[in-house]
């Protein structure tokens, strides 16, 4: 048995919360705004709600299993071999997740600040502070997810305020954008987005139980929720849907356009520093999550030795794709738009299995 | 633990010291360009002119030595202590390669402050040129757009300063002027780039040009020195001498991203009282009470102006309602309008005289151009449930139809620290 440590609510919720709102650094802006215009900010809201409703049916099926992690409630459901490839594909999704993600921030950072270094480069140092954070542990990523997600909120706030002489409340009219239907679709597809929070479940024991497993879940998307419609709302409010869906990173255009006086301009570096500390978090812990579950579904005791084969594995993700646009248009793309197929469909299919078939935990002894 | 920790250290510290030097850049092994003209080209698509400063002198841009220089200056463009450096290219980019085989430093676009294009080629498209700007990493969209008459290439050899060295401050410190004066717009890239693609409006620039001094005229005894309040005054043709000869006055109006027309001084602070982008300036108006009198006001907005939008058969309809506070600069009759019972016949002539020029500005952009360049655009869009029907109903086409009302509330706030004119005692020789 895996030792995780154990942290409090505050550092689980900070540690989701920073995993889910650093998407809104990189392009899903852009591609929620192109998909819906003026309603991208109300349309994200859709999609937080409709993750909410799926993680309540997650912690129906942790509930029913008190003190089971989701990759033994596999094993308990479905049998040993079948929930083994259950979890494995968990790993497997979040060794894409981390590659993806590195690889769009990289893409991102050489696009905005360093073009010219080797992106080889700038994997390896990420890397190897991501399989220094791995190697801590879990309880040690979300303790400083708490102190990371402290100065992000400080650092966001302060890009999404100082360009207030920029926003016109009418560029958010008409309110409905492309049309109710349109929004309520990428709504309901995007809901993806938000399903990282499933994460939670592997750790239900490190976080004290089923109990905070759903509190933590439902503060930290609704908190995420509300920053990523604020920030799409300042997106819309700066730019007009047009622009706004033509940037790369639109928090990033923000802070660069941020111009009081001659003295006080050009202060995208807070940008640069939130943006950094927040992926560093995002991809370390998406990292420990694919070997903890590899280490969990075959018993080993300690997820240490098997940091750098998966720094392997992570790393030749990072480097599939070809360019940006397949970076944005394929793995992207299937993390925020259809990823809850695994993430959610997975264990809710658990769920429906171990109604029909009776399955249920042992209750706990108070 | 601590040998991966040391093994982290190393590593990291490697990498800093050897792939991220790609990027790593003396500030010292670049020069930083401040202004970037764009005209069109003889032998290609684009001439492209930048002016950077030379760093002698120990200040950016500065100007110690003022003067043209000798002949060798002028050919290697030495204005005061910048470069203005000219090239013909395919596209603004590669231009900027073609001038790094010259120069010794690299040309960075980093602190560029403003971008002009000239009146010739804005009035064929500008679009091939708005890409690259806004796509370019090192570009910021702060900058201000400027379209200028005649070349752009002549307009930045007049860009130098007279008062301070940094010509990169003047530079800033001009643009400034806009909100003192309402005379013309503050455009940065960001806003004109986004009106180029909006739905709502259409984008509006900086008008500027090069004054010859020309049209200040010889002291004429006896001339009737006629008083000609709100005279339309374009860049270049303002009847002054001294300082130097770039001047900006006026807003270049766009349909997309071509030029199609311009706004003289005044027609450009209403252009700005509507959009709520005034923020001062002297208005000269006639006493109606005393002919070839002028009432000098500073004048400014009181609130922001109200636009209110409905449609009527199909016909849409605009309310604006302007609130303009104003103080007292001179009363050349010495009429007593300072009195609670004369006031508001002031306030009569603030208001005719304003509701008339922003209605004929309105009216000139309506029926000239079909430009809404007042972003009434964005009011009307609060009449559309979606944006496809906003897009299909396509405002920009239907904004020669709009019926516009105009309000103006004007309020003389203060009589400056003069509550009283005196009549004027007169002698009369003895017969």
């Amino acid at each position: 048995m895996m030792k995780e440590g154990k942290f409090g609510t505050m550092e689980a919720v900070a540690l989701t919360t920073i995993v889910l709102i650093t998407k809104a650094f990189y392009t899903s802006i852009r591609v929620l705004v192109k998909a819906t215009s003026t309603s991208a900010w109300f349309a994200t809201l859709i999609s937080c709600s409709v993750s909410i409703l799926l993680f309540l049916l997650v912690y129906l099926l942790m509930k029913r299993f008190p003190n089971k992690e989701l990759v033994e409630i596999f094993e308990i459901v479905t049998g040993k071999f079948i929930g083994k490839i259950l979890a494995l594909i968990f790993s497997a999704y979040f060794v894409y997740y981390a590659g993806s993600s590195l690889r769009e921030f990289v893409e991102m950072i050489k696009a905005y600040v360093l073009p010219y270094t080797p992106p080889s480069a700038i994997i390896f140092v990420f890397l190897a502070v991501v399989v220094f954070f791995a190697y801590v542990g879990l309880e040690g990523i979300a303790r400083m997810s708490y102190i990371s997600l402290i100065i992000v909120i400080i650092g966001l706030t302060l890009i999404l305020i100082l360009p207030l002489p920029f926003y016109n409340v009418d560029n958010l009219f008409p309110l409905a954008g492309y049309s109710l239907q349109t929004t309520l679709f990428s709504g309901l597809l995007r809901a993806s987005a938000y399903s990282d929070v499933i994460f939670l479940a592997f750790i239900i024991n490190a976080i004290h139980g089923v109990k905070q497993f759903k509190k933590v879940g439902l503060t930290s998307l609704a908190l995420s929720g509300a920053i990523i419609s604020v920030t799409i709302l300042c997106s819309i409010l700066a730019f007009e849907y047009t622009q706004a869906s033509e940037n790369l990173s639109a928090l990033f255009q923000l802070s660069r356009n941020i111009y009081f006086n001659r003295f006080f301009q050009r202060v995208e570096s807070i940008f640069i520093f939130i943006w950094v500390v927040a992926s560093i978090m995002n991809v370390a812990l998406a990292f420990y999550m694919s070997a903890s579950i590899f280490c969990k579904t075959f018993k080993i005791p300690n997820h240490r030795p098997s940091l750098l084969p998966f720094a392997f594995c992570t790393f030749t993700v990072t480097l599939l794709p070809q360019s940006l646009s397949e970076v944005v248009e394929r793995n992207v793309l299937f993390l925020r738009q259809y990823s809850a197929v695994i993430t959610y469909l997975i264990p809710l299919l658990v769920l429906l299995l171990s109604l029909i078939r009776g399955k249920k935990g042992e209750k706990i002894k108070i | 633990m601590k040998k991966f920790i040391s093994l982290l250290i190393i590593f990291n510290l490697s990498s800093l010291l050897t792939s991220c030097t790609t990027d790593s850049k003396e500030i010292d092994n670049q020069v930083y360009t401040l202004i970037i003209g764009c005209d069109k080209a003889v032998d290609n698509k684009i001439r492209l002119t930048v002016q950077y400063p030379t760093y002698k002198g120990g200040s950016t841009g500065g100007s110690q030595k003022s003067g043209g220089g000798g002949d060798s200056d002028k050919e290697s463009g030495v204005v005061d202590n910048t470069i203005v450096q000219t090239v013909e290219a395919s596209s603004i980019l590669e231009a900027l390669d073609l001038m790094n085989t010259s120069t010794t430093r690299k040309i960075s676009l980093v602190q560029a402050k403003a971008i002009v294009f000239s009146e010739e080629m804005a009035r064929e498209g500008i679009k091939n040129y708005l890409q690259p700007i806004a796509r370019f990493r090192e570009t910021r969209r702060i900058m201000q757009l400027i379209i200028c008459r005649g070349s752009a290439q002549d307009f930045i050899k007049e860009n130098r300063t007279a008062i301070g060295d940094s010509v990169a401050k003047a530079m800033e410190l001009a643009s400034l002027q806009s909100d003192s004066t309402g005379y013309f717009p503050r455009t940065p890239f960001q806003e004109f780039y986004n009106a180029v693609i909006s739905p709502y409006r259409q984008p509006f620039a900086v008008y500027a040009g090069i004054n010859d001094y020309t049209h200040l005229k010889p002291l004429d005894p006896d001339s009737p020195s006629p008083l000609r309040p709100q005279i339309e005054i374009l860049p270049g043709d303002i009847p002054r001498q001294g300082d130097r000869k770039f001047e900006m006055i006026g807003t270049a109006v766009f349909n997309g991203d071509k030029m199609v027309g311009t706004l003289s001084s005044y027609e450009t602070r209403y252009l700005m009282m509507v959009t709520s982008s005034f923020k001062r300036g002297i208005m000269t108006i006639e006493d109606k009470n005393s002919k070839q009198d002028a009432i000098p006001l500073d004048i400014r907005l009181g609130r922001k102006t109200k636009i209110k939008t409905h449609f009527e058969n199909s016909t849409p309809v605009i309310d604006i309602k302007i609130n303009i506070e104003a103080d007292i600069g001179a009363i050349q009759s010495r009429v007593k309008y300072e009195k609670l019972s004369n006031i508001s016949d002031l306030n009569n002539q603030i208001e005719t005289n304003i509701k008339k020029g922003v209605e004929e500005t309105i009216k000139k952009a309506q029926t000239e151009w079909n430009t809404d360049i007042f972003s009434f655009g964005k009011k009307i869009a609060r009449n559309f449930f979606t944006t496809t029907e906003f897009e299909k109903y396509n405002w920009l086409e239907h904004f020669t139809d709009a019926k516009i009302n105009v309000e103006v509330d004007a309020n003389v706030r203060r009589t400056g620290i003069m509550m009283d004119s005196s009549p004027i005692k007169y002698s009369e020789m003895k017969k």
